[in-house]
């Protein structure tokens, strides 16, 4: 920064100090050549050394939590396996599934359909763990108080109404409830104009505040954890929860089983499994991720997802 | 119309200094100089586009700089002015470059209208008739020549027809001919509603022609002002040289 | 001369039906458009949004600040100059490369080439940067590559058009007398076209690094980094304040871009003058180069490209998975049938933005134009639009089109309206300087004889105004077409919903066929507004 701010200055003697600027400024190029870029880590890559195992996450959370939840698990896990972690920011549901498959993110924190996705395109990438919570997870139904509906397991009046789901492959804002859906009846592309997509589970309890959804559906967590922090609308009034379903699990590339080594997957599985909340270094993971305790998963749990997202076009 | 004591500066520049002028109804005055000597700019104080920096200024009764809103529109509306560079609308049609001129008298929505169906055509066509281009008259302004747009511009005038009649090199693009046309229909504009006409001239001859009054300027200051029954050409012609 | 002798035949007015068919047919399309957009059936706004709006509005005023997010945007915006700076210097590489295939000059009268080499253009022009994006990372992984490609592909494309015509423009006398007097075409072209075309050339390149930082911030959206990846994050999680502090970021880097290209186009349009006898050169014009070529050098540095990643083994298997899971394209009737749809969404969606951001910067260029002179209640009110205008332009399309869905309801409305709001700021700015570049004498000389300030400017202004903002309307709505791809979620409609969909599901066979799609609308429209200026001029 203060090599290109300094560039307007030469003015009186442009010609030679104009040269010499720009030796300068290649020479500090060249010297940084072995700079790691801002944006990723991925240009340099040597058989000789495994590199950092890179984690990431799909973008459901909010930027400081992820934030400050990657930071602490890479610190925790590069503590507990002697290895360089280090944690990618992706925006983007698709992009975190394509990075996975061209190696550029070793460890995923995916949703149940995106990790479904990642693993079909990947092949030799393995399920390490879920949470607790993720066994038996539920999504919320939520209308307009203006639509008069009080709440009730029934689905079938919101087939009237207009709805939004959260992104489009999230498991929890929209594959899972149109699902359910499908089992009462109601078409789950159907709904007044089509059914929105509004991005975000924050997204569509904004829309549905605002009215211009009737009715929506989000993340039983993220919802929980907006009422806690008493965000939510007066307007938005919560009308139905779905059964439980499986959702997020962490999931490894065969990249980073070739570059650490065979045991990988079980060491990083009894890391997670060991978390305990009674150590407060592991308690600080477990409350970040909302969760009691990790438990191991497999790629079967997901079998009803694959054949949902199937059915929905979103898994070829 | 009278000036006194009139001074305008930009910045450092004096452009006028001390200018004392009295113009009386139906006198027919031209205005010589050298280039930069201050012609245009003493039309600009009487058109009120310049603001004199010191000095009194009427016009037609009034003091323009001294005018707000209607008043001062009202006032510019009776000021008919031939810029030296025209300021015509190139793609605009000609019909609509002469209706310009009654824009101080015509409404918004008026001017607006016009613009999809052009009003007021006979006043337009007569006066395109005078000055020889009434078979022009939906012709884009940009595909004429240049004398042709300097009848536009006298056009526009006709159809404004004004008390006062300012004019900046209103022939410089005429061949003799015509330059002698167009200065007596702007004489004849004025005399009409009986009023002056102010015209900065080039050509000394033309002046003395078309014109009863003659002064001259000299680096902002008055420095002839006779009948024009009193000079000849060979008389402005060395006022020029001396100046030069 | 001859005309004083003419025999007055009273000529009738004759319209010129060209031009009135043209004008008919577009208000017929816009009312097609905005019937579309379910304007003339039923209730198309929500009264009860306005809260949620109000959130979104007044968060502008107390943008979030805290020192740690203020040294997360600091490190982002670093990152944002650094693409913008080598995606805008690939881009005038790759058009100066590109504008010697496309110019007239090249290839004479053979038309064929050259109508060949222009279309070829249509596929990197008729995507968007965050389209780009999305494939490169498909292919590159998160190399800093996929930043600057995106915004230098296609960038390049429209600059090598530019230049091209920048280069055609250029008076022939000189480089024929040369051809004449045996130069070969590349030294005749250096002689007698380069010196002539090289302000213009300087000016657009300048421009485009303008552009470049914008379109820098919507890479980060996809997750390439910077201003734009900080601003999805706030963005997904509503948190208005912090959107607001990266959108002024990116307005201040926006501005500092401005005022270095307006500085450099108003050198070259009014060169200093030459003293002395020794070959002079513009301190600020060598100073603007020099500065860049160092910016360029350190966004190397900053970014630590490497070019073998580009040929890497990894990038080529990568490749071939993409294009062998993309081709063929898929084919099937319900694909076709939603494209179809999504298309004329599409086109009605940018007709409606086009029309407002027109009309409206038509509406404020008066006041947005700078005028030299003017009291400082007039400097004040105009910069205070400038300002409005650059914030328009600073949030991004989908920002905008969630906050006016909060207002309207579902359908193509909120996605046009957010695209008619963005593209006013572009255009707004735009048209104002095209009205600085006004002849100022017409609309004076009208005031002096007692026209209004509206009557002086219909006559006085407009009319010269007209040809330059038709122009620069038709270029934006071209634009406008590939921007629809951003705004497209949220049942906004358009063909957006359908890439977006298609890309989720990795559908590859079906994005290419909606690609191809979005290539050929632009390409439509590309044509259209060609023969729109040529019959209207």
């Amino acid at each position: 920064m203060p090599r290109a701010a300094r560039s307007g200055g030469p003015v009186a003697r442009v010609h030679r100090s104009s040269l010499l600027l720009i030796y300068l400024l290649l020479v500090a190029a060249l010297a940084g050549c072995g700079r790691t870029s801002p944006v990723s880590d991925s240009a340099e890559e040597t058989s000789s050394t495994a590199g950092p195992l890179r984690i990431g996450a799909i973008p459901d959370q909010d930027p400081e939590v992820l934030q400050r939840l990657y930071g602490t698990v890479a610190d925790s896990l590069a503590d507990a396996l002697d290895v360089d972690v280090e944690y990618v920011p992706v925006t983007d549901y698709a992009a975190a599934v394509s990075l996975f498959r061209t190696g550029d993110l070793d460890l995923v924190w995916f949703g149940g359909l995106t990790g479904v996705q990642a693993r079909l395109q990947t092949p030799g990438a393995v399920p390490i763990a879920q949470r607790d919570i993720d066994e038996e997870f539920h999504s919320v139904f939520v209308v307009n108080s203006a639509t008069g509906l009080a709440p009730s397991d029934d689905l079938a009046p919101l087939a009237g109404l207009r709805f939004t789901y959260g992104s489009e492959t999230s498991t929890s804002g929209r594959l899972m409830p149109a699902h359910f859906l499908t089992e009462q009846g109601v078409e789950p592309g159907g709904f007044p104009g089509g059914p929105g997509f509004s991005g975000s589970h924050d997204a569509t309890l904004a829309l549905v505040a605002s009215g211009t959804y009737e009715a929506g559906v989000l993340n039983e967590q993220v919802y929980e954890a907006r009422a806690a922090a008493g965000e939510i609308d007066p307007s938005v009034v919560r009308y139905a929860r779905t059964p439980a379903y499986h959702d997020y699990h962490w999931l490894l590339g065969p990249g980073a089983i070739d570059r650490f080594g065979e045991d990988l997957p079980d060491r990083l599985t009894g890391y997670f499994t060991g978390l305990s909340a009674e150590d407060p270094a592991d308690a600080e993971v477990l409350e970040l991720f909302g969760a009691g305790s990790f438990v191991p998963t497999e790629a079967s749990n997901y079998d009803q997802i694959e054949r949902i997202g199937r059915d929905l076009g979103l898994v070829n | 119309m009278r000036l006194t004591d009139l001074e305008v500066r930009f910045g450092a520049t004096t452009a006028l200094a001390g200018v004392d002028l009295t113009v009386a109804a139906g006198e027919r005055v031209a205005v010589v100089g050298a280039s930069g000597a201050g012609k245009s700019t003493l039309l600009g104080v009487l058109n009120g586009s310049v603001p004199p920096t010191a000095g009194s200024v009427r016009v037609l009764g009034a003091d323009p700089a001294g005018l707000r809103g209607p008043a001062l529109r009202r006032l510019r509306a009776r000021t008919g002015t031939v810029h030296q560079h025209l300021e015509l609308v190139g793609p605009l049609r000609v019909v609509h470059n002469v209706n310009a001129g009654r824009l101080g008298t015509w409404s918004a929505a008026r001017a607006l209208r016009s613009l999809v169906q052009p009003q007021g055509l006979d006043d337009v066509r007569t006066a395109l008739d005078r000055v020889g281009l009434a078979d022009r008259m939906f012709e884009r302004t940009d595909r004429l020549s240049g004398g042709q747009r300097q009848r536009v511009a006298l056009a526009r005038l006709l159809v404004q027809r004004p008390e006062l009649v300012l004019a900046d090199e209103p022939a410089s693009a005429l061949d003799p001919a015509l330059a002698d046309q167009a200065l007596e229909l702007l004489a004849g504009l004025a005399a009409d509603r009986g009023g002056a006409l102010l015209a900065c001239l080039h050509d000394p001859a033309l002046a003395l022609r078309h014109c009863d009054r003659v002064v001259g300027l000299t680096d902002g200051r008055v420095t002839l002002d006779a009948p024009a029954s009193a000079l000849t050409v060979a008389g402005l012609e060395r006022f020029y040289g001396v100046v030069r | 001369m001859t005309a004083v002798r003419t025999p007055p035949v009273a000529p009738r007015l004759r319209r010129d039906r060209r031009r009135w068919a043209w004008g008919l047919g577009g208000v017929a399309v816009l009312g097609w458009s905005l019937a579309g957009a379910g304007l003339f059936s039923g209730p198309v706004v929500n009264p009860a949004g306005v809260r949620q709006f109000g959130r979104f509005a007044s968060a502008a005023l107390s943008p979030a600040h805290d020192a740690e997010f203020l040294g997360v945007l600091a490190e982002a915006t670093l990152v944002t100059v650094a693409y913008a700076a080598l995606g805008a210097a690939l881009a005038v590489a790759l058009g100066a490369i590109g504008a010697v295939g496309l110019a007239r000059t090249t290839w004479g009268r053979r038309r064929a080439g050259w109508t060949v080499s222009r279309s070829l253009l249509a596929v990197p022009r008729g995507l968007h940067e965050a389209v780009w994006g999305l494939l490169l990372l498909n292919v590159l992984g998160l190399d800093p590559w996929v930043g600057v490609l995106a915004i230098g592909i296609p960038y390049g494309a429209v600059t090598a058009k530019v230049f091209a015509d920048l280069l055609d423009e250029v008076p022939r006398g000189g480089y024929e007398a040369l051809l004449a007097a045996g130069a070969g075409r590349g030294s005749a072209a250096l002689y007698g076209l380069l010196p002539s075309a090289a302000g213009g050339l300087l000016s657009y390149s300048f421009y485009r690094l303008e552009c470049a930082v914008r379109s820098a911030v919507v890479l980060g959206l996809i997750g390439a980094g910077g201003l734009g990846y900080q601003l999805a994050l706030s963005f997904a999680s509503l948190r208005w304040e912090q959107v607001w502090a990266a959108v002024y970021a990116l307005a201040a880097l926006c501005m500092l871009a401005d005022l270095g290209g307006r500085a450099v186009r108003r050198r070259v349009a009014a060169p200093r003058p030459a003293g002395g006898q020794a070959p002079t050169r513009d301190p600020l014009l060598t100073g603007a180069v020099v500065g860049s070529l160092a910016l360029m050098a350190w966004s190397w540095w900053f970014l630590a490209l490497t070019p073998a990643t580009l040929t890497a083994g990894r990038t080529l298997d990568q490749l071939g998975y993409v294009l062998r899971a993309a081709w063929p394209p898929a084919a099937d009737g319900d694909l076709l049938a939603a494209v179809a749809v999504a298309a004329v969404d599409t086109v009605q969606m940018s007709v409606i933005a086009i029309a407002l951001a027109t009309a409206s910067a038509l509406g404020v260029s008066g006041l947005a134009a700078r005028r030299p002179g003017a009291g400082p209640g007039r400097w004040a009110l105009g910069a205070g639009i400038r300002f409005a205008l650059l914030l328009l332009r600073a949030v991004p399309p989908p920002v905008w089109a969630l906050v006016l869905l909060f207002v309207l309801l579902p359908g193509v409305l909120p996605g046009a309206l957010a695209l008619g709001v963005y593209t006013l700021g572009v255009l707004g700015r735009l048209v104002a300087e095209a009205t600085e570049e006004v002849d100022p004498r017409p609309r004076a000389s009208l005031r002096v004889a007692g026209a209004s300030r509206l009557g002086g400017w219909l006559y006085g202004v407009l009319p010269a105004l007209s040809g330059p903002v038709l122009a620069l309307a038709l270029y934006r709505w071209e634009v406008a077409i590939r921007d629809t791809v951003l705004v497209g979620l949220l049942g906004a409609g358009g063909i957006g919903v359908l890439l977006s969909g298609r890309i989720a599901a990795f559908d590859w066979a079906a994005v290419t066929t909606v690609l191809a799609t979005i290539v050929l609308l632009s390409l439509a429209v590309d044509l259209l507004s060609e023969r729109t200026r040529t019959a209207l001029r």
